[in-house]
């Protein structure tokens, strides 16, 4: 493989341009909850995210990584077909994610990269089949029904285990407790371990959204193996703690500032239930949103009557976002790499 | 013209968590406190023939009212059909209700204390102290219950810090029905000095007491909708 080739210059350049938009926000907004319920500082809570996030992606981000890479759209078939097609297909699909998470964070919608990747990737798919290049029954409809599967259950078994969690928490110990300000305090050790294995669990299953494409181009450009290699995991991780540390902390800021409702023994919960449901999925080799699973994190404390005002609204926007964001990322992928073939590239 | 909202580049799940109504709730039943606090001594006031302290403290009074009403209204347009709260919102906006009511109709008896000279039979202002500062008790008690919803939501609403709850409620209840029986034999004294008070001074003390007694009975009627929203939820 040839550094210099430009495919695998804008290939990297475009991965890590999605990798520090997943640090910049949703990273944030997964580590903003720790900050919000005033168990870790800003400091502490960059430092973990950086560690952690970074060590998710190196050592345990591969299995999604490889769902995006070839298990949507049979990669290895076309690339026998034609290779060239291949490395465009991902550049298209990195880019037309890119630039659909870049619009909707200008409107604050909450979309997810995973949605965007995952529909991009898809577009490519599409556009390959339509010119006969593979067959539409190439194209791996069960494991994209088994995603889109995974996107409605992962906020509600976030929702039921952060439920039970903060059922569990509140039973046990904050009614047979005299002094709720000294469990409050006890529950931020707690806390600070679920900021450890939240950011581990974003890590591991994030990081596929940025070089889940990366990987597909970069393994046709010369690399072998079926196994992901290291490095890629690297620049993923690098990029994601690249966009925490020269944006995520605002965000996190933002966050932390505005969530004062949620203690430590609530922090915990959500955060617990979240990174368990995300770590799960990351197992089995499915991409989720994080954010999502989040929301659904938060809702199951609510409903366990931990928090003081919930807001459901945000629900219907989430739905809304999901049924919009992949057709219009596998548009937009199908577009650019029309257009990217149409001018010869 | 209209300045561009700035955009941030921004996405975030923030809007999730809505803004609590239990703080502003606390807030507004302190105004109410205040309120009865300022009327029992613009009633001394009244009892000294202070009539510029008595027209100042109206004012201040005014003012409380009309701040505690600023507060209900964000309350009520804040709370959103699609926001989840550990209670019945219906029950919170319930309670709300008479809390409100306490400030308003200290607002009336304020006003009404501006409006006759002050001539008061001895006897009968004895017994009015004695209603203003039991209706006040009673208000200041239940400003303590309204504070245990506090703990109450940290708890997430445990057995041992709901009955605490309900013990302050039954507290309430009971003062309230001290001040009843004080209002009455005022009502008594006063006919009883119907001749030395004219039809008009009869009409200005009863007016007087009832109202006072009314700030009681909506204290009262808050702590049972409080009940209500805290057993039902």
């Amino acid at each position: 493989m040839d550094i210099f080739n430009p495919f695998v210059i804008a290939l990297i350049a475009a991965a890590l341009y999605m990798a520090w938009n997943i640090g910049a926000n949703d990273l944030a907004n997964a580590m903003g909850t720790s900050v919000g319920s005033g168990a870790l500082s800003l400091k502490q809570v960059i430092l973990i995210a950086a560690v952690f996030e970074f060590c998710g992606a190196v050592f345990f981000g591969e299995r999604v990584a490889s769902t995006i890479a070839n298990n949507i759209v049979p990669i290895e078939h076309i690339k026998v077909i034609d290779s060239h097609l291949v490395v465009v297909g991902m550049l298209a699909a990195i880019l037309a994610a890119g630039f659909w998470v870049t619009l909707t964070t200008f409107y604050n919608l909450p979309v997810s990269t995973t949605h965007s990747i995952v529909g991009a990737v898809l577009g490519f798919g599409l556009v390959a089949a339509y010119h006969g290049i593979i067959p539409y029954n190439d194209i791996h409809w069960y494991v994209l029904f088994k995603i889109a599967a995974s996107w409605l259950v992962s906020p509600l078994l976030g929702a039921l285990i952060a439920y039970l969690l903060f059922m569990m928490v509140s039973y046990f110990i904050l009614q047979r407790t005299d002094n709720i300000f000294a469990i409050e305090k006890k529950f931020i050790v707690f806390q600070t371990m679920t900021a450890c294995f939240m950011a581990f669990a974003h890590g591991s299953n994030d990081v596929a959204n940025a070089i889940g494409p990366l990987y597909a181009g970069l393994n046709v450009l010369g690399m072998n193996g079926v196994q992901v290699p290291t490095w890629i995991m690297v620049v993923g991780g690098f990029g994601m703690v690249l966009g925490l540390a020269t944006w995520g902390y605002k965000v996190i800021q933002t966050i932390g500032s505005k969530i004062t409702e949620l203690t430590p023994t609530r922090g915990f919960c959500a955060e617990f239930a979240t990174a368990s449901v995300v770590l799960l999925h990351s197992y089995s080799s499915l991409p989720i949103s994080t954010t999502h699973t989040l929301v659904g994190s938060v809702i199951g404390v609510g409903l366990a009557g931990g928090l003081a005002a919930v807001d459901l609204s945000v629900i219907g926007k989430i739905a809304v976002s999901w049924i919009i964001t992949v057709p219009v990322a596998a548009l937009t992928s199908a577009l650019i790499f029309t257009g990217f073939m149409g001018i010869g590239i | 013209m209209k300045k561009r909202e700035k955009r941030e580049y921004i996405r975030s799940v923030l809007s999730i968590f809505a803004k609590s109504p239990f703080r502003p709730l606390h807030v507004h039943a302190t105004k109410g406190g205040d309120a009865v606090r300022k009327l029992s001594e613009e009633l001394s006031a009244y009892f000294a023939c202070d009539t510029s302290t008595v027209l100042q403290l109206n004012k201040e009074i005014d003012i409380l009212e009309h701040e505690a009403d600023v507060i209900k209204q964000t309350i009520r347009a804040e709370l959103s059909s699609t926001i989840m709260l550990p209670v019945h919102a219906d029950d919170l906006l319930n309670f709300l209700k008479p809390q409100d009511s306490i400030s308003d109709e200290c607002q009336d008896v304020a006003y009404w204390l501006t409006l006759r000279s002050c001539q008061v039979p001895k006897e009968l202002e004895e017994g009015l102290r004695e209603l203003m500062s039991r209706t006040l008790a009673t208000v200041e008690m239940y400003e303590l219950l309204v504070d245990t919803l506090g703990e109450l939501l940290e708890s997430s609403f445990g057995k041992k810090d709901v009955n605490e709850t309900l013990k302050l409620v039954i507290k309430v209840e009971e003062m309230e029905h001290q001040v009843d029986i004080i209002e009455k034999q005022v009502m008594k004294q006063i006919f009883e000095k119907e001749e030395l008070l004219g039809g008009g001074g009869v009409y200005f003390f009863l007016e007087l007491t009832k109202s006072i007694g009314r700030i009681a009975d909506h204290t009262e009627s808050a702590a049972d909708r409080l009940r209500s929203m805290v057993l039902r939820r």
